[in-house]
């Protein structure tokens, strides 16, 4: 019973190996980018708008959900970036820090701005040689009403589509009560920890949605240790916490491995932006055809 | 053993360990989901007002679904194409002079098939002597049904929060109650308290909590249904239809589920916040469950600011009539204790007919409060208008006082004990839900009546429209918490308990 506090639905293996996206024709490797971009400006908006890390985090695995299985959202047919925003005023709206609709879309119109974003998928070209013009990070009166029908209206297709389950169980505190178990109180390794479990939300490997909170925390602490150099206990510690050494070994490997995508992402993307509506990922679809019937 | 093979063991180990992982969801479920789908694949899911892009969305959906099925055929051909693979690889290795097979890795261990067998038997072993880990209930999500998966019987009730409606599901023809959320005049999107109730009801799975089926969905973005057990009575009805009061031993056996259920909440973190007798359902097994979670909210610790407009006026506690802002599952607990008060006598016990007169009604059975039975009151706003006795002597013994004995007269000592205890003035003198159940009151006899010896009722529910309850209802969220004036608490005729009525009591104008 308890445990249901500290579990989360998983995705199914229907779920993970067919996403609505990919029988749209998106390939799998545009849609992977296009989320962890998604990611990210949820991330960015959440500490913009002063939502405490908890709030965040929950909105990006909501997010995540969303675009799973046959019957999640098509990067297609649902922008990116208002999924991102419903995700993250939804979450806020059950937690003890509700935001308003005005402030988040503020936020959002600032961070998807070209010439202000300080996202790097967003902004293109180096800093502008003039101020850029209020009119491009600045949400009109006209606009906000347009885009709080947008918002309110994707906050129900996501409900709709997670069949208004928005419970989401997080590895954090979880993983800070495993390190006090262990003995280890070192500030550098908490933090670190906390590190490889903020980055892991961005995951190509979607860990937030395979894998329980328990396993997610016991792989970061692992991996913290390791490069802190902090020595634990001499034995199968993580068994004590209900994780096996092979999952134990698959999270490891997938959390190393995020800067390394992380990186390839942005020589990847180099200096173009990621699409964030439908329009460009039909556009980013249609270059890539030409490159293939160019070459 | 060379290192190199203790590390190709771990690897394939890894690779192991993912897809034991996968399988034992897969096969279950699949049929599940398709079943799902096509039950789903007639209906518009997003339920867009323009029916063209309306159509244009289920012709992709049902591309989609098409797409799903060849994809999901070719994964079974490949399946079964490495499943034969595999067959045959095993007889290789079966096969005395396997040497046409690629060496596996058990081979490699050792070279005759009496120590392969007993490598086997150490690796079992091995296996064995793992440790038993503990595995997390497996949830998944998927989208909400539509409504039409159900047939509309009868019209229950209209409460605060929803209509509620008797409903059969057509697959399986269980009936269910389908209760409709008041969406309407939501500027903020989808209302929180509706989220709120689901949420906890889905996380609230308790046998005296009722049970969350499912959330379905109408045509409309806002038709939201949620679909939970039906029960034939709510305790509201069935006491104003019982020409006697239960029996005691029958109040423990009800008192006793509630308080347990909501002990269940409060160790979950989740305050119900509107509980009261047409809020508890029981079913024609003695089984009662609590329900309408439309006010409930998980409180954290240490508390945060929370509203102080909840729990229907006469349930609601005073500390939450004197303006706390700050308060936590002890308004629950009085709320039982009004529902043990009414449980005894057939009617509710504090029928205000304000804010002002329910604190005046309180009063009078409770006596005033003082500095001794509640320390700090004073400092509550709404308590700056309040004058009382300045020379008010303690009323009579114990902290907190027992409620006048006059008053339920066929009560035991214990019992008495518990409902003033549990309609203590101070949120702190209350018993938690944990206590109360262990109060000598459920242990002293007559004992609770067994559940299955509990008396049926014709049901309400079942046939007929239900009345509508006389109670008031829960309040409203987003109204202003009112600034009450309660200068008029002690103006009318004084409680009888107060002896020196008129000389202690002041009252201040403005």
């Amino acid at each position: 019973m308890a445990l249901k506090h500290l579990s989360n639905a998983l995705a199914t293996p229907d779920q993970l190996s067919n996403s609505s996206s990919s029988l749209d024709g998106v390939p799998s490797d545009l849609e992977t980018s296009i989320r962890c971009a998604g990611a990210q400006l949820t991330q960015s908006a959440g500490v913009l708008l002063h939502l405490s890390q908890d709030i965040i985090a929950q909105a990006i695995v909501i997010f995540t959900r969303f675009w799973l299985g046959a019957d999640g959202g098509s990067l297609r047919i649902y922008p990116v970036k208002d999924v991102s925003a419903a995700a993250l005023y939804l979450t806020a709206k059950l937690s003890f820090q509700p935001t308003s609709p005005r402030s988040v879309l503020n936020v959002y119109t600032f961070l998807l701005s070209k010439d202000t974003s300080p996202l790097w998928f967003v902004r293109q070209g180096g800093s502008p040689q003039t101020p850029p013009s209020p009119e491009t990070y600045i949400l009109s009166e006209g606009g906000y009403q347009a885009a709080r029908q947008v918002l309110l209206k994707i906050e129900s297709v996501i409900l709709r589509t997670l069949g208004f389950d928005t419970h989401v169980a997080l590895p954090h505190t979880i993983a800070l009560t495993y390190l006090q178990t262990l003995g280890s109180s070192k500030p550098a390794l908490a933090q670190r920890v906390l590190q490889h479990l903020n980055a892991a939300l961005l995951s190509p490997q979607l860990l937030y949605v395979t894998h329980q909170p328990n396993a997610l925390a016991v792989a970061a602490i692992y991996l913290a240790s390791r490069e802190e150099g902090v020595k634990l206990v001499d034995s199968d510690w993580w068994e004590v916490f209900d994780v096996d050494r092979e999952e134990l070994g698959f999270l490891v490997v997938g959390m190393k491995s995020m800067e390394g995508f992380m990186r390839a992402e942005l020589s990847l993307w180099n200096d173009r932006s990621i699409p964030m509506v439908p329009d460009q990922v039909d556009a980013e679809m249609e270059r890539r055809r030409m490159m293939e019937d160019g070459e | 053993m060379s290192v190199g093979t203790g590390t190709k063991t771990v690897r394939t180990r890894i690779g192991e360990g993912t897809r034991h992982l996968l399988i034992p969801r897969h096969s279950p479920i699949l049929p599940l989901t398709s079943d799902l789908h096509a039950k789903m694949s007639s209906k518009s899911r997003w339920a867009d007002e323009d029916p063209e892009t309306e159509a244009i969305i289920a012709q992709q959906k049902r591309e989609k679904e098409q797409k799903r099925r060849a994809k999901a055929e070719k994964q079974r051909q490949l399946e079964e194409a490495k499943a034969q693979q595999a067959r045959q690889d095993a007889n290789n290795t079966q096969a005395p002079n396997g040497d046409s097979g690629p060496p596996t890795k058990r081979r490699r261990l050792s070279n005759d098939a009496t120590s392969s067998d007993a490598a086997v038997a150490k690796i079992d072993a091995e296996e064995k002597a793992q440790p038993s880990l503990l595995r997390f209930p497996m949830g998944e999500w998927g989208p909400c049904r539509h409504v039409d998966n159900f047939e509309r019987l009868n019209h229950i009730e209209e409460g605060s929060y929803g209509w509620v409606s008797r409903a059969k599901d057509i697959s399986t023809g269980e009936v269910v109650a389908l209760k409709k959320l008041k969406l309407e005049n939501s500027p903020d999107g989808f209302p929180v308290t509706g989220l709120r109730e689901i949420q906890t009801l889905m996380e609230a799975r308790h046998q005296n909590v009722v049970y969350l089926r499912e959330v379905v969905m109408g045509n409309k973005m806002d038709d939201v249904y949620l679909v939970m057990d039906f029960h034939e009575h709510d305790l509201k009805a069935l006491l104003d239809e019982m020409r006697e009061p239960f029996l005691p031993s029958e109040i423990k056996t009800v008192l006793l589920q509630v308080v347990g259920g909501l002990e269940f909440l409060h160790s979950q973190w989740i305050m119900h916040r509107d509980l009261k007798t047409s809020n508890l359902l029981m079913n024609n097994r003695g089984e009662l469950k609590i329900a309408d979670f439309g006010m409930a909210r998980y409180y954290g610790d240490p508390p945060p600011k929370l509203t102080q407009l909840v729990v229907t006026l006469w349930y609601r506690s005073p500390e939450l009539l004197l303006g706390a802002d700050k308060y936590g599952t002890e308004i629950d607990m009085w709320s039982i204790g009004c529902i043990f008060g009414e449980l005894l006598t057939k009617e509710p016990l504090l029928q205000g007919k304000n804010e002002v007169d329910q604190v005046s009604k309180i009063f009078a059975l409770t006596g005033p409060p003082n500095s001794q039975t509640w320390p700090g009151f004073r400092s509550l706003p709404n308590a700056k208008s309040l004058r009382l006795p300045s020379s008010s002597a303690p009323t009579s013994a114990g902290n907190p006082p027992l409620l006048p004995r006059s008053q339920f007269p066929y009560l035991t000592n214990a019992g008495l004990g518990l409902l003033s205890e549990l309609l203590a003035l101070n949120p702190a003198s209350r018993p938690t839900a944990r206590q109360c159940l262990e109060h000598p009151y459920f242990r002293e006899d007559p004992r609770p009546k067994p559940r299955e010896m509990f008396p049926t009722f014709p049901s309400k529910a079942g046939m007929e429209k239900r009345r509508r309850h006389h109670t008031p209802e829960a309040p409203k969220r987003g109204q202003e918490a009112p600034e009450l004036d309660f200068a008029g608490v002690f103006g009318g005729a004084p409680g009888g308990d107060a002896g020196e009525a008129g000389a202690g009591f002041t009252l201040r104008l403005g």
